[in-house]
């Protein structure tokens, strides 16, 4: 007997069409495409590798112990540390926290906020990029990823593991650059009047592993069109956005309040951290060329970066007070990956002064 | 767990494999309520204890209404009604209720500092909410028997591929399913297979990378825009949410008959609708016909005279705006979709029988219009606030002189030429049924259709985002 009423007697109808052959026909030529849009990405120079996905970011997170050495900051301390040559000299792995593109404050903050850390924190500072305002897109991005340690269920764990054992076998697996929404950015229609194209992130030129430890390829290392693209791309990136028109002077007067309290926030989060008997050092990393005048127009050193450290009173580094420590950036703003070894190698007795003297400069 | 995520591939693939392989019906309804209930835990591990509380709850209340006498089946109702919306509004209306309540007393001189819940949404849970109540107001109404397997009941409010954002089905529809295994039926298995690339086909690549990026912009833009900008960005979000949600009704549709269950349409080409009460025939159809069966008659429905079926029209369209989401906007959107509709209903009797109506012009005509002021709502139901509700729909009417222009052309033209081939695909197709115009292709063309589909998921990469119905 029907323990329920059993009037259902709907049924999905099946198409007549020959199905299974139609199954076949399909998965064999998806996967022909798919091999042909593989060997088409290698022949392009990409090869296998990490995305830089807030869930690895997440993973790395998950992985700071309450003393542990930290990098925090933007792509400069991405591709110029090489933790391999951090943890010879300093005698802890560093674990990887910067983030492309990103303002690292909320990264500090949330270190901060962390009552149970009171390790090292190597905290890489680009004043354009460490000071702007919540809405913009670098401290978006460092949100974006804190948002994902906090948040992560058990299914996108599940995800990103599978995720990456693809992406390490798979060269088209790009989400910067080969995702078909990017492919699609690049098909040329006629623009409109007044419309203002937003700057083009650069395209793939490094590598990253599970660790994050993150190295430029050699054809962005050479001169060589990959080079160029990448250079292109900086001036409109580091350039401010065109503000409307019409912008009410409330906007301009509330970013403004916004960069001025950065730096009571950061010289905040920095006495946390030191209070539980942790220690935050600021690095200015190399950049070059054209890209350098513009910051130095930008933001002078004496009203971001020398003010910044004097608020918080925290060990800092700026790489051209150091002779050996300026190095040409061969698309003006990283470092190859030999240069990043060497440049570590050159960086740690600065840590290690910087660490014996908490409370001053190097 | 998403279905566009490599972990559902994952997921589904071990599920179908194990559920074919095993030869007992209980052995394998046992493994998919296992399933299932991974399935939800994936998400929040705790919000699974919740989904059985509520289910097992509804299953002894249905046994209680039909064991009743007549007088007091309705208290054993009540009970069921009662705990269903009142653990809904406590976790989906909760703050809304104490805001609008601080608002009230506000506006009577009292002032009121409600604390804040600070509550997790347990996902779906307007869905199965739906699907456990239709059980119990089934059984009161005598459509339905109760079932006595607790295991069965729990199955049907809690089948994987609608748990979460539907089709809403009901217990009366699924449950006399998991009384005999699925009969055979040649080439389900390929169909259902088809199905679920076409819903991920639309969810991920047509959803999420060609429109969703436009209408984002335009409604996450903190100033105004220009005309063109603000219609570009509405007409991208109808086809968005068209698509986000009837893909993952497809998807769902597909993955059950992939495991023998039948589930109905929850869309019928509603671009093509000719006025809001086809619209309503068309658009999520598995909610309007469970507010129609078990609101709009119990209230009267239109056979109470003119002006009372408005008003419980009214009353649907407002309940079912707020069943999408704690806010005034939602209201709004129901109630502009309950006005139109009453507003019809005066037009078709004014104009009964009249022969013109139904001439292709007309027609043509009136599916215009009620895309344009389905649009209009859609503002409301996507807008952060009302302030930015009567921004973007100043734009749109021309009433702001100042604006940016934030959409390329080549984004201009993609959205125009989605929205325009769904649009001109739906009003072919809308006296038939997907499966009856795919019959009428050839095979060639159904297997390179097909092949692009899948091609171009691979190419997105699985960057897509949360479904947007997985909210309410």
């Amino acid at each position: 007997m029907h323990s329920s009423t059993s009037n259902f007697d709907f049924q999905r109808p099946v198409p007549a069409l020959p199905w299974r052959g139609l199954l076949i026909a399909t998965l064999a030529l998806t996967a022909i495409g798919t091999v042909a849009w593989e060997i088409r990405a290698r022949a392009l120079g990409y090869a296998p590798t990490l995305n830089d996905t807030p869930d690895l970011w997440a993973d790395r997170r998950e992985s700071v112990k309450p003393d542990s050495l930290v990098i925090i900051g933007d792509s400069r301390a991405l591709f110029d540390t090489d933790l391999g040559v951090l943890e010879q000299g300093l005698g802890r792995r560093p674990v990887q926290l910067a983030l492309v593109g990103s303002s690292a404050y909320p990264i500090l903050q949330n270190l901060a906020d962390d009552e149970t850390f009171h390790g090292t924190v190597i905290a890489s500072v680009i004043p354009a990029m460490w000071m702007v305002p919540p809405p913009a897109p670098p401290y978006k991005n460092s949100l974006r990823a804190l948002k994902r340690y906090h948040d992560r269920t058990v299914a996108q764990r599940a995800g990103h593991h599978l995720g990456m054992f693809l992406e390490e076998h798979i060269a088209f697996l790009k989400q910067d650059d080969l995702t078909l929404e990017q492919l699609l950015k690049s098909v040329e229609v006629p623009s409109r009047a007044l419309y203002h194209a937003p700057p083009r992130l650069p395209p793939y030129f490094a590598t990253m592993d599970r660790e994050r430890q993150t190295r430029m390829t050699d054809a962005a290392a050479r001169p060589d069109p990959l080079q160029e693209r990448i250079k292109d791309g900086w001036i409109p990136l580091f350039s401010p956005p065109p503000m409307a028109p019409h912008t009410p002077k409330f906007v301009f007067e509330s970013i403004a309040a916004a960069v001025e309290a950065r730096f009571g926030q950061t010289a905040g989060a920095v006495k946390k951290i030191r209070a539980r008997g942790g220690q935050v050092i600021f690095v200015r990393f190399p950049h070059s060329g054209p890209l350098k005048e513009l910051e130095d127009k930008a933001t002078p050193r004496t009203a971001a970066w020398t003010r910044l450290m004097q608020e918080t009173g925290a060990p800092n580094i700026y790489y051209s007070d150091h002779p050996e420590l300026i190095f040409d950036c061969p698309e003006w703003s990283h470092l190859t990956a030999a240069d990043a070894t060497e440049f570590s190698k050159r960086l740690v007795p600065h840590l290690k002064r910087a660490l014996a003297a908490p409370a001053s400069g190097s | 767990m998403l279905f566009n995520s490599l972990t559902f591939v994952v997921f589904f693939a071990i599920v179908l494999t194990a559920y074919w392989t095993l030869r007992s019906w209980e052995t394998r309804k046992n493994l998919l309520l296992v399933a299932s209930y991974i399935f939800y835990g994936a998400w929040n591990p705790p919000f699974a204890l919740l989904l059985f509380a509520t289910t097992a709850l509804d299953f002894w209340l249905g046994a209680r209404i039909a064991a009743a006498a007549a007088g007091s089946r309705k208290a054993w109702l009540v009970a069921s009604v009662t705990a269903n919306l009142s653990m809904l509004g406590f976790f989906k209306y909760g703050n809304f209720l104490l805001e609008n309540t601080k608002w009230l007393l506000a506006q009577a001189g009292i002032t009121y500092v409600p604390p804040h819940l600070d509550l997790f949404l347990p996902i779906g849970i307007s869905f199965y909410t739906f699907h456990s109540l239709s059980y119990t107001l089934d059984v009161y109404r005598g459509a339905t028997q109760p079932t006595r397997s607790l295991r069965d009941f729990l199955l049907a409010v809690s089948f994987f591929p609608q748990l979460v954002a539907g089709p809403i089905v009901r217990a009366a529809d699924f449950l006399p399913q998991c009384d005999v295994p699925p009969t055979p039926l040649k080439h389900r298995m390929q169909w259902g297979l088809f199905l679920m690339s076409l819903g991920m086909f639309q969810k991920i690549v047509l959803a999420d990378t060609l429109l969703a990026p436009v209408s984002d912009a335009i409604f996450g833009n903190p100033g105004p825009v220009y005309q063109l900008d603000a219609w570009m960005g509405v007409i991208a979000f109808s086809g968005q949410i068209f698509f986000d949600f009837s893909g993952y009704s497809t998807c769902a549709i597909g993955a059950a008959l992939c495991l023998g269950f039948h589930l109905k349409d929850n869309f019928l080409f509603p671009f093509a609708s000719v006025g809001f009460s086809d619209f309503w025939k068309r658009w999520h159809i598995s909610l309007s016909t469970f507010l129609r069966d078990y609101l709009y008659i119990p209230l009267g429905g239109n056979r109470v005279g003119a002006a009372r079926a408005a008003v419980n029209l009214i009353i649907v369209m407002f309940l079912g705006g707020l069943w999408h989401g704690a806010a005034w906007t939602f209201v709004v959107w129901g109630l502009i979709h309950g006005v139109m509709l009453v507003i019809e209903h005066f037009l078709r009797t004014a104009t009964k029988g009249a022969a013109w109506k139904e001439t292709l012009p007309v027609q043509l005509v009136l599916c215009a219009v009620t895309y344009v002021i389905v649009c209009i709502a859609w503002v409301f139901f996507r807008a952060a606030d009302f302030p930015s509700a009567a921004m973007i729909l100043g734009a749109m009417a021309g009433k702001i002189p100042v604006g940016e222009a934030i959409l390329s052309g080549r984004e201009i033209l993609q959205v125009s030429l989605v929205i325009f081939g769904l649009w001109l695909v739906q009003w072919r197709l809308r006296h038939t049924s997907l499966e009856a115009a795919i019959t009428r292709l050839p095979a060639w063309l159904v297997g390179a259709l097909w092949t692009l589909m899948l091609g171009a998921i691979i190419l997105t990469q699985g960057s897509g985002n949360a479904f947007i119905y997985f909210q309410f």
